[in-house]
């Protein structure tokens, strides 16, 4: 009987392995308008691991709000992921929900990659990145 | 035995997912990567979109022309020189959105001309309509601006790699003036490898 757990259990454990190969890891940085930085979330394998996102500027083009990321590969081999930017009002309700596609992106070993985008209004006052492998 | 047992647990486990029979039905993230064939897909309308109406809006003098006033503009069919079949109203329809969406713009729409007039003639000629409440004729604005543009492509395949670049330009014109007062260009590469199993 016990024998048959150990079994099940070791079956369970390949199918769960099998289905993590597709799983959506994804961190957020999120940039207040005085251009304060204030990581929410990073608890992505990919990018704790490889990637880093070692500059955020903020700017307006009029009054819309114009934001830069600069993405660094720190790892040894090409990486492939997506991002996407989400827009934020003041009080934190998102602006233009899925006004943004994820957009593929490709960095070299140790290379750094700036990534633009221009708010889709005036209302927007923050915005999130986030990275998808 | 084991390997019996083992087999049980298998066929048990098989039977459980087949339980729901009938087709798979899932709904997914429109904004998603697709990258099913190397054709003109939704990531890439999502991209032109998304890079040429930032590229607009962030141009100096359109930020400066825009500060104080909502000028109006019109959208020409967009000119499809691929060998593909593309929906470029599409394209234009994802545009005019954004940049309405924005505040910074305002627009005439060409493609509803007909209709319009079908309203206006039904309001002041069907004498159904109050003529107090009517809309006049002849107070429509007329466009200052027009917006256009060009889509072209370049394809090389050999035996085993298909690579697609697409290049999509579009630009804004003062109707008054004659003069090109922005112009855009998104480029895109795809390339698409065949499997070692569809050789």
């Amino acid at each position: 009987m016990r024998t048959n757990l150990i079994k099940l259990a070791g079956v369970a454990f390949i199918a769960s392995v099998i289905s993590a190969c597709a799983v959506n890891e994804t961190a957020t940085v999120e940039v207040g308008p005085d251009g304060t930085k204030q990581i929410i979330e990073s608890n992505s394998g990919l990018l704790a691991a490889s990637l880093e996102i070692v500059d955020n500027k903020v700017g307006y083009s009029g009054d819309l709000l114009r934001v830069q990321a600069t993405i660094k590969n720190d790892s040894r081999s090409a990486l492939s992921f997506r991002y996407k930017f989400k827009w934020l009002d003041k009080d934190g309700f998102e602006v233009a929900v899925d006004g943004r596609p994820w957009t593929p992106l490709t960095i070299t070993p140790y290379e750094s990659k700036s990534v633009q985008a221009l708010a889709p209004n005036p209302t927007v006052k923050a915005f999130k990145i986030l990275v998808q492998d | 035995m084991k390997l019996t047992k083992l087999f049980v647990v298998l066929v048990a486990s098989l039977v459980l997912s087949a339980c729901a029979n009938g087709p798979k039905i899932s709904y997914g993230d429109a904004t998603a990567v697709e990258t099913t064939t190397t054709d003109f897909g939704s990531t890439d309308l999502q991209t032109i979109a998304a890079t040429l109406v930032d590229d607009l809006l962030s141009f100096p003098p359109i930020t400066q022309m825009t500060a104080t006033r909502r000028p109006v503009m019109f959208v020409d069919k967009i000119k499809n020189k691929t060998t593909e079949h593309i929906d470029t109203e599409s394209i234009t329809d994802t545009v005019q959105t954004k940049i309405l969406k924005s505040g910074k713009f305002r627009f005439v729409d060409m493609t509803a001309v007909r209709q319009i007039q079908e309203q206006l003639n039904f309001q002041m000629d069907s004498g159904m309509v109050d003529p107090g409440k009517a809309v006049a004729f002849g107070k429509q604005t007329g466009a200052e601006f027009m917006l256009y543009g060009n889509m072209s492509s370049i394809v090389k395949r050999n035996d085993s790699t298909k690579d697609v670049y697409y290049k999509f330009t579009m630009k804004m014109v003062n109707l008054e003036t004659g003069i090109m007062e922005w112009a855009g260009e998104k480029e895109i590469r795809k390339t698409g490898e065949k499997s070692f199993f569809s050789l």
